[in-house]
């Protein structure tokens, strides 16, 4: 069965319902996603930036230290290996400064003094062992002079500080800094007349860097730093560091396309989040910051990045998400209720017009049509009801007509007697209904007599009012259920049926001749009439209407002849 | 007339049979063309993109390139088993000639690749290179190389110069900039020696060599590792000398950061590695991965070996060097461990006692 218009309406009403509910929970939980996204891409922003001043100002207290040790007048005596008495006491007194200082400062690895003559030999070096502070003499020194930190140093003007890339040191030897990925920081000595004699160089592993910069850092947040490149020097995952070591570069423009800005110097923070681009980076929001590094006028840079998960940042959300959830469900219950009743309501009215067109199709019944509507659907029933109406009374008068047409085919107008063709019909019929059980029928023709001289004499109206008169006797003198009708002009005829007719008939034919022949009074005279009658009998006579009339009328002939008034039966003999 | 019909009717079925034979053959080729695959491994800028697709229209099959960035990388994908097989491989000397031991390779038919016919001298006299032939087979064909030549700033440096040696001259004392391995300066530190097989040191020549190794360290100003540091240290500090580990392409890299700048192969010779193609044994169409290699000695495609990659190609010589000019391609060394180990120490800084 195909679905009506009410379930359709219904269906159509009930997935606007849903639709719009869900749509606009949709749009609400994603606007307040991103809000939340927002706020904590902000306030990571915020972070990164904290923590690249954090990482400035740890690298200014390492130069702070580097420049202390530097300006001791003994640094340049020792690095420029000047020959004067008591020298090595000077050089074991600030030996132990140094020693000092890499005590109190646990994560530098290595604290040197480095001379500029000799190839650049290490005078003083303290190497960090695990947890044990190595002294490093003799021919355990090296020489150092080909590495950038010196001879990059040895340039720079007094007081300026070089800080190197970020490398792993390949330096063998160096206790706990050897493979270890390390950041060197370096201050040339110069002696009181101004030349630059040798450098102190601090050596810092990059995880007790990393470890002093974020360690306010609130937890499940994960850090990321690049070189001026783009080489991953930190990463949660410590596989993707240092790739350009071992001869494979790992980018940070490669895993985050959005990173690029920072390296053509176009821009110096940058946003990601999984939740604008969950290709790029998977359910995490990161913030990245370009940070100046080293001296100015190399223009260097890092790049600190910081990441936290985009489900962190979420779970706040995740409440407005369930109750958004729940609203939907419940707006799509209540428009699924409402798009039945109203559309119940609307095709109800249309029922009813459909119901009241069906009842009127098939039992012409005026049915109840919302015809005090105001709107449309009233319209419409007022004007099927005016239509049901007019149809209604016009079907009624047709009919009228039509009982009308057919009782004036079969009977006489002017006595309201069955016609011929009606006598014919009836007396067939009931040939029919005494043929087998062997009754008989009775046929009597009745011909008024000198009825044309009434006519010629005293007009027609006389004349039809005689036949009427005639007319009503004859009906009253006969039974119900026996025929009376008029062939024409003065014809009149009977069919008489029921058991034992044939001695009634001579009874019923004299009691109708002495009917008629009562005075009628009309148009104010007297007239009397007299009529002669021709019997002829079923089935003795005849088996068949024609035959019957047709002897019944040369038996009333005979009648006449005998002298009217009078009736006779049909003798076949004669 | 009955002949007339005969000769009608052979005819008939002779253009029956032909039209059989075009629907077959038009149903079975495209099925060969999709199955005519090349498997390239090569080195990036050997087989560019455009030098792919003419081969593939000449050939009418489907080539599939994997780069590869080291000899190890080559090394791994050469044994990554049969899943990942290849035909045809660029692969240097050393590594060629252990494929070839590893019975790897398969021998070529010098007949069916014409376009050796170009190659200078040099280089058609294969067995003179190390590792290209086994048993009289010819087992690959030289196709790039780059000698490790000496490039000196023209200012500072009046005379070109003519041995390596100059490197440890002290006038130019902090001006010396060297490539940070083990191998190769031990190997190019030997031939300035004067030892005759730089690759097979013994013990006394490698004691030698190490303590000439820090005497260069001592007249540094620093070792690189990439051509572009070795430029900017170059430029920075007005250097003097540099060992060109990276060949002419640093030439080329110097010229156009601005530097007046020559290139020398010194008289005692200069180390070069060479690239070579090779079919594997594993081809599976040994004629198509012929066709591939005389394909990459066709003079437009070796062309753009000095075009697009300043690297040097095998069919002319480029003007830095000369016919005359000594050329040692790279052998096996005789301990790469020791070579790495004494090199360690020695770019670590220890003093020469400690040798």
């Amino acid at each position: 069965m195909r679905p009506g218009l009410t379930v359709k309406l219904s269906v159509l009403l009930a997935c606007i319902g849903i639709l719009a509910s869900g749509v606009t929970g949709y749009y609400a939980y994603s606007t307040n996603q991103s809000l939340l996204v927002n706020e904590a891409e902000r306030n990571l922003l915020t972070s990164t930036e904290l923590l690249s001043q954090r990482l400035s100002t740890v690298l200014n207290d390492i130069a702070a230290d580097a420049l202390t040790l530097a300006d001791m007048p003994s640094s340049a005596k020792v690095a420029g290996l000047d020959d004067l008495p008591g020298d090595d006491a000077a050089k074991e007194r600030l030996a132990q400064v140094f020693g000092t200082v890499m005590r109190l400062h646990p994560q530098y690895a290595q604290v040197r003094l480095i001379s500029r003559q000799q190839f650049g030999l290490e005078q003083i070096r303290f190497d960090r062992d695990g947890d044990r502070l190595v002294r490093v003499t003799g021919s355990q020194l090296q020489e150092k002079g080909h590495f950038p930190y010196v001879f990059e140093t040895l340039a720079l003007a007094p007081g300026r500080v070089y800080v190197s890339p970020i490398t792993v040191n390949h330096e063998q030897g160096a206790h706990s800094a050897e493979g270890a990925p390390t950041l060197r920081l370096a201050t040339p000595v110069v002696t009181p007349a101004g030349s630059v004699v040798g450098v102190v160089v601090i050596n810092v592993r990059l995880k007790s860097l990393l470890d002093a910069v974020q360690s306010d850092l609130p937890a499940g947040h994960q850090l990321y730093l690049t070189n001026e490149w783009g080489d991953f020097l930190a990463h949660p995952n410590p596989a993707m560091t240092f790739g350009f070591d071992k001869g494979r570069r790992l980018l940070v423009q490669d895993s985050y396309e959005q990173t690029r800005p920072l390296f053509d110097k176009t821009r110096t923070s940058v946003l990601v989040n999984g939740l604008d681009d969950p290709q790029r980076a998977k359910g995490q929001i990161l913030a990245f910051v370009r940070t100046p590094f080293g001296l100015p006028e190399n223009h260097q840079f890092v790049v600190l990045g910081l990441a936290r998960p985009l489900e962190d940042v979420l779970r706040g959300g995740k409440s407005l998400g369930e109750s958004t959830i729940q609203m939907v469900l419940a707006f799509s219950l209540l428009s699924i209720v409402l798009a039945v009743v109203f559309s119940r309501a609307l095709t109800r009215p249309l029922q009813m017009l459909t119901h009241a067109a069906t009842s009127f199709q098939t039992r012409h019944a005026l049915e109840a049509l919302p015809v005090t509507r105001t709107d449309e659907i009233g319209v419409l029933a007022r004007c099927f009801d005016q239509m049901r109406k007019e149809l209604k009374s016009h079907m009624e008068k047709m009919s009228q007509n039509q009982q009308e047409l057919r009782h004036l085919a079969h009977h006489d107008s002017l006595t309201g007697l069955p016609n011929r063709m009606q006598f014919f019909h009836q007396i067939e019929r009931a040939i029919e209904a005494v043929a087998e059980s062997g009754l008989q029928l009775a046929v009597l023709f009745i011909d008024l007599d000198h009825f044309k001289q009434i006519n010629d004499q005293m007009g027609h109206a006389v004349g039809d009012q005689v036949l009427i008169v005639v007319a009503q006797r004859l009906r009253s003198a006969l039974r119900g259920e026996d025929v009376v009708a008029r062939l024409g002009g003065d014809e009149f005829i009977v069919l008489i049926k029921g058991p034992g007719i044939v001695t009634e008939v001579p009874v019923i034919a004299a009691k109708i001749l002495s009917a008629l022949n009562e005075d009628i009074m009309t148009h104010g005279r007297r007239l009397q009439v007299c009529a002669s009658i021709g019997i002829s009998l079923f089935p003795d006579d005849g088996v068949t209407a024609e035959e019957l009339v047709l002897r019944a009328d040369s038996a009333m002939y005979k009648a006449k002849v005998n002298g009217r008034y009078t009736f006779a039966r049909y003798q076949a003999a004669e | 007339m009955a002949a007339d019909q005969n000769k009608m009717t052979n005819k008939c079925i002779n253009i029956f049979k032909i039209a059989i034979l075009t629907i077959l053959l038009a149903l079975v080729l495209p099925v060969f063309a999709a199955e005519k695959t090349l498997r390239v491994l090569a080195w990036p800028g050997y087989a560019d993109p455009d030098v792919v697709k003419v081969f593939e229209a000449r050939f009418h099959s489907k080539v599939e390139v994997t780069f590869v960035d080291s000899d190890e990388s080559l090394w791994d994908k050469m044994h990554a088993g049969h899943d990942n097989t290849f035909d045809v491989v660029a692969a240097n000397t050393v590594e060629i000639r252990r494929y070839t031991r590893e019975g790897l390779l398969q021998p070529l038919d010098l007949a069916r690749l014409p376009n050796t016919r170009f190659q200078l001298p040099r280089f058609r006299a294969l067995s003179s290179i190390g590792g290209l032939t086994r048993g009289g087979k010819v087992y690959a064909i030289p196709f790039t190389y780059s000698a490790m030549g000496l490039i000196y700033d023209r200012k500072q440096v009046s005379v070109p110069p003519r041995s390596m040696s100059e490197l440890w001259n002290p006038r130019y004392r902090g001006k010396v900039l060297a490539f940070n391995s083990a191998q190769h300066n031990f190997s190019f530190t030997a031939l300035a020696l004067g030892v005759d097989n730089p690759f097979q040191l013994d013990a006394n020549q490698m004691r030698r060599v190490a303590r000439q190794l820090i005497a260069l360290r001592r007249n540094l100003l620093s070792y690189y590792s990439l051509p572009e540091e070795a430029t900017r240290l170059f430029i920075k500090h007005k250097s003097a000398l540099l060992f060109a580990n990276y060949g002419t392409q640093q030439l080329t890299q110097l010229h156009k950061a601005g530097a007046d700048v020559g290139y020398v192969i010194p008289e005692e010779g200069a180390i070069a590695w060479l690239d070579c193609w090779a079919m594997t044994k594993a081809a599976r169409d040994p004629s198509l991965a012929l066709a591939w290699i005389d394909y990459m000695l066709e003079p437009a495609v070796s062309r753009l070996l000095p075009e697009r990659q300043g690297l040097a190609n095998t069919l002319t010589s480029p003007p830095e060097l000369s016919d005359k000019s000594r050329i040692i391609w790279l052998q096996p060394v005789e301990d790469v461990g020791q070579r790495e180990a004494l090199w360690g120490k020695i770019v670590s800084g220890n003093l020469p006692e400690r040798f």
